[in-house]
Parts: structure tokens; C-alpha cells; sequence
């Protein structure tokens, strides 16, 4: 049996340069290292021809750098935008001028662009320049101002300002809107978006976990030996909290608890150490600092500072527990996905978000009130008391996050893309190269 | 999860029933590559009997679909239930797929076989 070759009415769109606006290590801005999966996997499929990286300039003395392999795709690297300038958009805009992609994907959040209303609202505005000049354009949006509680999340003081702010980020939802589609990675969020915008250009598209798949392992995940090692390493167990801390990721409580567990008297407690692993959250600089000098006289609490991509394995591999030490959510966590990927026990806030993955994802883990310190310990203990408990949520997080890889929501974002530019060319909107 | 593959001159027919999770995902797949070598790259896949889909589920037919197109075939779907119908709007992947009420029409749409020419 003979098949025809492809049908005629499907244009090839094989062969795509496609740009990325994005973080990307060595740059440690938010979403960096959703980026830099999201690159890695870009690069792999057979239809991308090159993958143009529109990032923040690096400080001096740091590049970005990329192995060439034969059957990747070829990264170009435009650092091109700073975390707080105003005219990011105008020299994203510029970049993508002279480059032509065929398409732009933005990874961003609603704070990319800076912690300052105006340079960050002014960055949002970038999506809806590109899409005016005929560039197939789509945004990755990791939360969305309707759900973000912005006095927990340290961005508004008062609720004038909180006021102000929600007007503006209608203006600028509305504005990110005109990209040619906006993606989402939590149901309810398309669902809130549609129903405010009356949009019909918002869709969901899963966060994806970041190591690649194991569909065997999923299978049969009731018994998890083939996932990963359960065992902890030798010393004391690890409390590990991960992320850039200082808004919403506020470490004043999770010292509280880990003090109330180190007091506990437990009959032959294995010893406990808190980890806390990463950076300032960009908006927050010198939080850090401010608690490690508060909690001088706390024994067993370790700071790690940057956390750099080789080192990740060993940050979750070591921990017994990994918290969410959250007074407020921005979003599906990629934490919460690296939890998973590494078979980790979590403990989580009772707020918005988090009850949402856990239950539309099939993560599990404790959770305790908010602001609570004695309810965050008591979470805490559930887990590291427990070995059976702890392996368990473990392993549910760990088939949870193989579910679905980045690798494959990839595909989904070069389907749209296609399907974009194919749009476009029928309308006679955009020839080889889309600007 | 029950995976019945049927063979047709013009292309392959999967029927799927029950819950296609990731627990299914693997199974479902080794059924895609099978029905996509028997059927010369053109693959129906009949949803009747799914009542549920995770996102996994979706990358497992978006997967299959691109196998598919590469050997120059498509995979269509067909006989969604309502549910299976809102996952596949809120995703927008109801325009990636070709999607037909029955597997007749999707049998319908598959392209005829060319006859094979003696030289």
C-alpha cells in the first residue's frame, strides 16, 4: 500500500528559527530555570532549525554558553534586556527585527521585567508590539494578577496601591492579550482569564516536569523501585526550601518551626538541618542577608546561595522534605515539579495555587496554615518522622511529575506555532521568516 | 485501560476505553506505533470509550500525531465525549488534530491508496 506524500493542504513549516524571551543561567532572574529546560528540549526536536535566545545582559565576567551538538539545534544568544530598564521592549522589539524568527515565545511572569511598576509593565507591552508587526507571537504566563493575593506577596503596602496596581494589571492583561495566544499552565486561570477578557486566545498548556520521562516507571509507580533512591545520605535530615526568597517566599516562619522541631523531645530523633538554597527574589534584594543575620545564633541552618544547574541534583537528592514556605502564590511552582522529578515528600501552604496543582496534577504533601509556625513544624514532622509517609508522598510527587515532561509540552508549543504561522501565511500575513 | 487495534485497507483504527492516564500512557503508546507501522502512517483513533484524559494522555496522541506526519500519514480522532471535547478546546489542540463525529467520516477522510504502478 502506497500512501500520498503530505496532503496539500498542510504547508511545511519544518526547519523553524524560532526566539525566546526568556531568563536563562547563568542569568538568575525568575524563571530561569524553566527556561533553561524549556531550551534544552527546543533544541532537540528535528523541525527547529535554531533557536534564537533573547535574554538580560549578564554582569561582567559571566556568558551564556551552549554545547554544540550535531543534532541540536544551534542556539544565538541576544542578551538584549536588564531587569528594570524601561525600554526592554523596544530592544526586544529591535532584536527581533534584524533576527526575523519565524516565531517568539515569551517566558515570563507578570514581574519579568523589573520590580518597578513602570519597567515592569512596560516589559509586558512587548508581546503586543511583535504581534503588530506580523510576528507569530506567544506568551508563556506562569500566574496572573487575579489570583496573586499582592499584600501577602510583598507588592502592595496599602490597598490604594493594591487598587492601582490590579487597574494597571487589567490594562496590561489586556495588552498581553493581543499576543496571538497566551498560554497558561493551571485550568482555572484560562478559566478566570476568558471569563474577565471575554478572550478567546488564552489556552492551557501544562508546566511539564523537567527531567525527561519515564512512562514505564509511571506505570508502575505503586511500587516506586525503579524511581528514585529513598534512601537519605548519612547526617542529619534535611529540611530544604528552594527558590529566590524575600516577597511571597518569606523564611521568617520556617525558622520559627525549625527551632520549635529542634526543641522537640523526641526519643532517638535523627538530628535536623534547615537548607535554605537559592537567592534573593530580584524584588527583594538584601532579604537574605537580614535573615541569616536574625538567625545567627540558630544552630543546623545551612544558607547555600545560588544554586548552579550541576548542583541541583545533590540540593533535592540530600533533602528529607522539601517546604513551600509561602504567604502568598504567583503561580504553578517549578519547585513543586523538581520536588516531583526527584521523588520528594513536600510540605505546602493551605493557599490558592498550591491546592490546585496538588489536585489537578496528582502531587501530595502536607500542608499547614500560612503565617503558622507550629502548624508548618507539625507539617514538617508528619513528614521526617515518618519514613514510610515520607516515601510514599514521595513517590506519588515522583509519578506525578513523570506524567508529563517538558520535553513533550515542548511539542505542544511548536503545534501552536505551526499552527500560527500556517494562519499567517494563508492570509498572506507572513512569508520565510516572519518580521 | 482496553486498546483494540483493527486494521483497514486505507489506514489503522485504535479504539481506546476507560481512563487514559499516565498509568495508560505507555500501553497506549507501543498500540500508536504498531497501528502507525500497519497502517503506512495513517491512524484513527477512536475515543467512544474514554470518559477521562489527563494532560499525559493528550501528549501521548500529540506524540503519535507527529509520528505520524513525519511518515507524510495523520492521526485523526474520533467520537469524543463532551468531557474529552472541553480538554481538547481549553488545550486548542481541537485545531491540531483532525477531529470527526464518527469513525466512519474518519474513515471517509483518510486518503484513498494509490494503486502501486508497474514500470
Amino acid at each position: 500500500m502506497r500512501m500520498p506524500d503530505r496532503p496539500p493542504d498542510r504547508p511545511d513549516t519544518s526547519g523553524l528559527r524560532l526566539a525566546i524571551v526568556t531568563t536563562h543561567p547563568p542569568g538568575k532572574g525568575s524563571l530561569n530555570e524553566y527556561g533553561y529546560h524549556f531550551v534544552r528540549f527546543l533544541r532537540h526536536k528535528p523541525e527547529v532549525a535554531e533557536v534564537i535566545l533573547l535574554v538580560d545582559r549578564l554582569p561582567d565576567g559571566e556568558v551564556y554558553e551552549f554545547e554544540d551538538h550535531p543534532h541540536w539545534a544551534p542556539v544565538h544568544v541576544i542578551p538584549c534586556w536588564d531587569f528594570g530598564r524601561s525600554d526592554n521592549a523596544l530592544r526586544i522589539r529591535s532584536a527581533v527585527q534584524k533576527m526575523r524568527p519565524d516565531g517568539v515565545l515569551f517566558n515570563i511572569q507578570f514581574a519579568s521585567f523589573g520590580s518597578g511598576k513602570v519597567p515592569a509593565s512596560l516589559g509586558l507591552l512587548t508581546p503586543a508590539l511583535l504581534t503588530r508587526m506580523g510576528c507569530p507571537t506567544i506568551v508563556l504566563l506562569h500566574n496572573i494578577m487575579e489570583t496573586v493575593d499582592l499584600r501577602s506577596a510583598g507588592f502592595a503596602p496599602n490597598p490604594l496601591v493594591e487598587t492601582l496596581i490590579r487597574q494597571s494589571g487589567t490594562f496590561v492583561m489586556r495588552q498581553l492579550l493581543a499576543a496571538d495566544l497566551v498560554a497558561l499552565t493551571i485550568p482555572k486561570y484560562v478559566e478566570i482569564v476568558r471569563a474577565k477578557y471575554g478572550a478567546t486566545n488564552v489556552v492551557l498548556a501544562p508546566h511539564g516536569a523537567f527531567e525527561e520521562g519515564d512512562q514505564d516507571a509511571v506505570a508502575q509507580s505503586a511500587a516506586p523501585a525503579t524511581g528514585p533512591c529513598w534512601e537519605l545520605p548519612p547526617g542529619p535530615q534535611q529540611i530544604m526550601t528552594f527558590g529566590k526568597f524575600g516577597t511571597y517566599k518569606k523564611l521568617e516562619t520556617l525558622v520559627e518551626a525549625f527551632k520549635l522541631l529542634q526543641a522537640r523531645a523526641v526519643p532517638q530523633a535523627t538530628p535536623i538541618e534547615l537548607v535554605i538554597a537559592g537567592t534573593d527574589s530580584p524584588n527583594a534584594a538584601g532579604y537574605l542577608q537580614s535573615v541569616r543575620a536574625r538567625c545567627a545564633d540558630v544552630q543546623g541552618i545551612r544558607f547555600t546561595g545560588y544554586v548552579a544547574e550541576e548542583d541541583v541534583p545533590h540540593i533535592f537528592g540530600d533533602a528529607a522534605v522539601v517546604v513551600f514556605p509561602y504567604t502568598s502564590t504567583t503561580g504553578s511552582s517549578g519547585v513543586l515539579h523538581q520536588a516531583g522529578d526527584y521523588g520528594k515528600a513536600v510540605v505546602l501552604p493551605h493557599i490558592g495555587d498550591f491546592a490546585e496543582v496538588i489536585a489537578e496534577e496528582g502531587y501530595a504533601g502536607e500542608f499547614f496554615a500560612p503565617g503558622d509556625a507550629q502548624s508548618l513544624a507539625a507539617a514538617i514532622a508528619r513528614v521526617i518522622d515518618d519514613p514510610i509517609r515520607r516515601q510514599r508522598l514521595g513517590a506519588q510527587n515522583y509519578a506525578a511529575s513523570r506524567g508529563l515532561p517538558i520535553a513533550e509540552v515542548v511539542d505542544w508549543y511548536l503545534l501552536h506555532f505551526q499552527m500560527l504561522i500556517e494562519q499567517k501565511q494563508r492570509q498572506g500575513l507572513v512569508g520565510a521568516g516572519a518580521v | 485501560m482496553n486498546i483494540t487495534t483493527v486494521n483497514k485497507e486505507s489506514g489503522a483504527v485504535v479504539r481506546l476505553a476507560g481512563r487514559f492516564d499516565a498509568h495508560e500512557v505507555a500501553e497506549v503508546r507501543k498500540a500508536l506505533d504498531a497501528a502507525q507501522q500497519m497502517g503506512g502512517g495513517w491512524v484513527i483513533v477512536n475515543l467512544a470509550g474514554v470518559n477521562f484524559i489527563d494532560s499525559s494522555g493528550l501528549a501521548a496522541l500529540v506524540a503519535g500525531m507527529k509520528h505520524c506526519r513525519g511518515e507524510n500519514g495523520d492521526l485523526y480522532l474520533c467520537e469524543l465525549r463532551q468531557p474529552l471535547r472541553v480538554i481538547f478546546e481549553l488545550t486548542r489542540l481541537d485545531r491540531a488534530f483532525a477531529i470527526f463525529g464518527s469513525e466512519a467520516e474518519a474513515m471517509a477522510a483518510l486518503p484513498t491508496p494509490v494503486a502501486a504502478t508497474h514500470a
